[in-house]
């Protein structure tokens, strides 16, 4: 195409000499290969077709484009003819207007475009209606949208079945993210997060927490205290102070009797705080199973990015991990000795009580070990956190995510001690989430591969431990790789979550559906979908736009 | 620098080392000894495995059979000896290796804070001293990508620097520089060798070979095949392939 526009400027260039070969332009534009011809004559031929079709419905806005049409050919040929060189001319004969084909395809398209527009203006707006109370399908217009449905079913597309008494405290969450989402987008904008240190501090352990303020306000504490008890209070004493051992000997905090002792104290505060949010009955429980609508769909999705994100990071790693394996002359004796044992004990039990063909088979189970150890050795060099990291993702990607989410709603109780019940909601979150993280591992991993080997070895050279160097050369480096392919996956996380409408989960779409089955908006398909695509886009939109300013931001000193 | 206290110990004690990469065999039974301030310059042809003998010192490749030994710790397959080695032992190499996405400034802090354990100040301090021992103070707060080759190795040699190692190795440190900017690399090396660094570099430059080195060590085929002063090793070779190597890389 450039070099038939091109060959073409020069010939119009010589035009102004009085030199215009009529050969060579009808060769660059119509006669140079039989297949040209053939494209410019049909292209004409329905541009014409289209242009009489179009003069029947809407006269007016056909003969205007044609008009505008015309006058833009003409500058385009004046522009190459008589040297009379215009900004739009130009730009109209590089953009639209530059061969034979190129301006009859734009006068089509801008044709075609112009009736597309006309049919949804006339949908959406001219014979459309807004009010709520005419939604019924008596009222309706057969031509036009019934957007009444929208504000008239608006709770229901917010926030599902939830109880109603609960809104407050879901405008409540609302707010909080906004107030702060504000502050924290005025203030990197201002430049005060720069200037003012305890500020970044603050926001972000605002946003540390507010995981915990949306749960508190959006499935409230119960006067028990729920899953918080003694036992529990034990364990996560042990966690943290843990915690706090692990980042002083990273020599991320520093030691001292007052830190040990606040660390020490977060814990046993937390929980005494939670018992009295749940005494106080400022916000008792919700039932969960009662989330829906947007809201849903959003805490789906942010609570699967949020999961992803470290669990897919720790695979990849995992995955790539050279630690010493476990040496062979080790693995194959404890192998045999287990399938020896599985042989000789289990093997007979079940021949001894053969309900069906396949027991047969199945008997024979502990063959199985030799296989896998087989296959640790061959393929993993005994490497159990690459074997075990690597089984994991591929056996995720390889099952499509309806699978899983059945699967985690009909496992999940085989993972929770007797009497203990999870909600569906967390199993679907929990699920999606091991999903989205197999992906995401891969999408790091990509980043990790892409550095060159000679970061590895600077970092190694310099005596930086293995948590050093990811920490401050490979992540910050790969991540910024991989920025694209990671918002790309939040994105999909996000719209996929419709899919939980499977597994009974009613979000955004799920509720579309459960609306149109209501009498008063029965069947007001289009208008819900372009509403739920709108929201779609929406938020996309901005993950992508979010993203490519990431990828500036981060881009500092990049060669 | 106070670093010949004790002159004449050995530095590092490579007795027999093997290394295969697979069924390769790139190091066939490298014995060497290096004395504290030694500087030694290590010569041969491409693939005869220079690179893989230096890296071994510091762990970057793992040597199969024999024995390393840097400053009395035997290297093994335990952590904190191989941490505590990499500690002394400085390394620069070929590509630089700089961190793109750090300042110059934190390129070099890094591991004096994080493995010293060193205040910021003090890093940056002796990060500044550094910079203006190779010459290039002013550049501290640009990125790897905003200098010339030169500069960037350079920076790359006062971030091994401020490591405070005792020895250093190089391996190949001009070769990807342009001809204007190896002589600013090759004065930084020449006066580190002065001050008493022990300095192992693997390096096709011929004067700073004859004029620096202590002593020379050839390799062929994954072997030390000689081992002499410059004079002798250039004037008066013995093995019948150091005589083609010379003949080969010094006529043209
Ligand atoms: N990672 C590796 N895997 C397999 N073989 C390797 C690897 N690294 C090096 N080798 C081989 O080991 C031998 C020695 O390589 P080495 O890089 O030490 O050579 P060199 O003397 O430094 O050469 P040059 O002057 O080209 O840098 C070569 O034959 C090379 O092909
Ligand atoms: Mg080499």
């Amino acid at each position: 195409m450039t070099a038939i526009t091109e060959s073409m400027t020069q010939k119009l260039n010589a035009a102004f000499e009085g030199r215009i070969n009529w050969r060579y332009f009808l060769q660059d534009n119509v006669t140079g290969s039989w297949y040209l011809a053939v494209w410019v004559v049909v292209l004409a031929a329905a541009t014409v077709a289209y242009t009489i079709n179009q003069m029947n419905v809407a006269p007016l806005t056909t003969i205007i484009i044609l008009i505008l049409w015309l006058v833009g050919l003409g500058f385009a040929i004046a522009n190459g003819l008589f040297k009379k060189r215009t900004a739009i001319g130009s730009w109209l004969k590089t953009n639209l207007l530059g061969s034979v084909s190129n301006a009859i395809l734009s006068l089509l398209l801008v044709l075609i475009l112009a009736a597309a527009v006309r049919g949804i203006w006339s949908w959406a707006v001219t014979n459309a209606t807004f009010d709520p109370e005419l939604t019924k399908p008596e009222f309706r217009n057969p031509d036009g949208a019934t957007w009444g449905v929208i504000p008239g079913a608006w709770e229901l597309l917010m926030v599902g079945r939830l109880d109603r008494e609960a809104l407050p405290r879901v405008q409540m969450a609302l707010g909080y993210i906004v107030v702060l989402g504000v502050i924290s987008i005025g203030a990197n904008v201002a430049g005060y997060l720069k200037k003012i240190r305890p500020l970044r501090s603050i926001l972000l352990g605002l946003w540390a927490i507010t995981p915990i303020i949306v749960y508190i306000l959006l499935a409230g504490v119960s006067a028990e205290g729920d899953f918080i008890n003694s036992k529990t209070l034990l364990i996560g004493e042990a966690v943290v102070v843990g915690l706090f051992l692990l980042l002083w000997w990273q020599r991320t905090v520093k030691f001292s009797v007052v830190n040990l002792v606040i660390w020490a104290a977060a814990w046993p505060v937390a929980y005494l705080i939670w018992r009295a949010i749940g005494k106080s009955e400022m916000f008792p429980p919700i039932n969960v199973a009662t989330w829906g609508g947007l809201m849903l769909t959003i805490i789906i999705a942010v609570s699967v990015i949020i999961l992803s994100f470290p669990l897919g990071m720790v695979l990849a790693l995992g995955r790539r991990s050279e630690i010493r394996g476990i040496p062979g002359w080790l693995l194959w004796p404890v192998a045999a000795i287990l399938a020896l044992w599985g042989l000789f004990v289990s093997t007979p039990s079940i021949l001894g009580d053969i309900r069906n063909q396949a027991d047969y088979v199945l008997a024979f189970w502990p063959i199985l070990i030799l296989g896998f150890a087989y296959l640790l050795q061959k393929m993993f060099q005994g490497n159990v956190v690459a074997a075990a990291s690597t089984t994991f993702i591929e056996v995720i990607r390889g099952a499509p995510l309806i699978t899983l989410l059945f699967m985690a709603i009909i496992m999940a109780p085989f993972f929770l001690s007797e009497g203990a019940t999870l909600e569906n909601v967390w199993a679907v979150i929990i699920g999606y989430s091991l999903f989205s993280s197999a992906y995401m591992a891969e999408n790091i991993r990509g980043g990790l591969q892409a550095l060159p080997k000679g970061q590895f070895e600077a970092a190694d050279s310099l005596g930086l431990n293995t948590f050093q160097k990811m920490r401050f050369i490979i992540l910050p480096q790969a991540l910024r790789i991989v920025i694209p392919a990671i918002v790309g996956q939040f994105i999909g996380s996000f719209k996929s979550s419709s899919l939980v409408a499977i597994v009974g989960l009613f979000e955004l779409l799920g509720m579309v559906a459960v609306i149109v089955s209501n009498p008063q908006w029965l069947g007001l398909r289009k208008e819900l979908f372009v509403f739920a695509g709108v929201i779609y886009f929406i938020g996309s939109a901005v993950m992508s736009w979010y993203s490519r300013r990431l990828e500036a931001q981060l881009g500092v000193g990049e060669r | 620098m106070t670093m010949n206290v004790n002159a004449n110990e050995d530095v590092i004690v490579c007795k027999d080392v093997h290394l295969w990469y697979g069924e390769f065999e790139a190091l066939r039974g490298v014995s060497l000894t290096v004395k504290r301030g030694d500087v030694i310059v290590i010569l041969g042809p491409s693939g005869s495995g220079k690179s893989t003998f230096i890296r071994s010192i510091n762990r970057l490749e793992e040597h199969g059979a024999g024995e390393i030994v840097v400053k009395g710790i035997p290297l093994t397959h335990d952590v904190r000896d191989i941490a505590e080695i990499r500690r002394e032992v400085g390394m620069v190499f070929q590509q630089f290796n700089l961190f793109p996405h750090l300042t110059v400034m934190e390129n070099i802090t890094l591991a004096p804070i994080n493995v010293r354990k060193w205040s910021r100040e003090k890093a940056e301090e002796t990060a500044m001293k550094w910079l203006t021992r190779v010459g290039i103070p002013e550049q501290a707060h640009k990125y790897p990508g905003q200098l010339s080759g030169g500069q960037q190795q350079r920076v790359a040699i006062a971030r091994t620097l401020a490591m405070e190692p005792e020895v250093l190795l190089f391996d190949e440190p001009t070769s990807a520089l342009d001809p204007e900017m190896v002589k600013e690399v090759l004065d930084v090396m020449s006066d580190l060798a002065k001050e008493g660094y022990t300095i192992l570099a693997v390096t096709h430059e011929m004067g700073f070979a004859r004029g620096v080195a202590d002593r020379i060590v050839f390799m062929d085929y994954g072997e030390i095949l000689e081992s002499d002063h410059p004079d002798e090793f250039f004037d008066n070779p013995k093995h019948p392939r150091l005589k083609l190597f010379l003949s080969q890389i010094l006529h043209h």
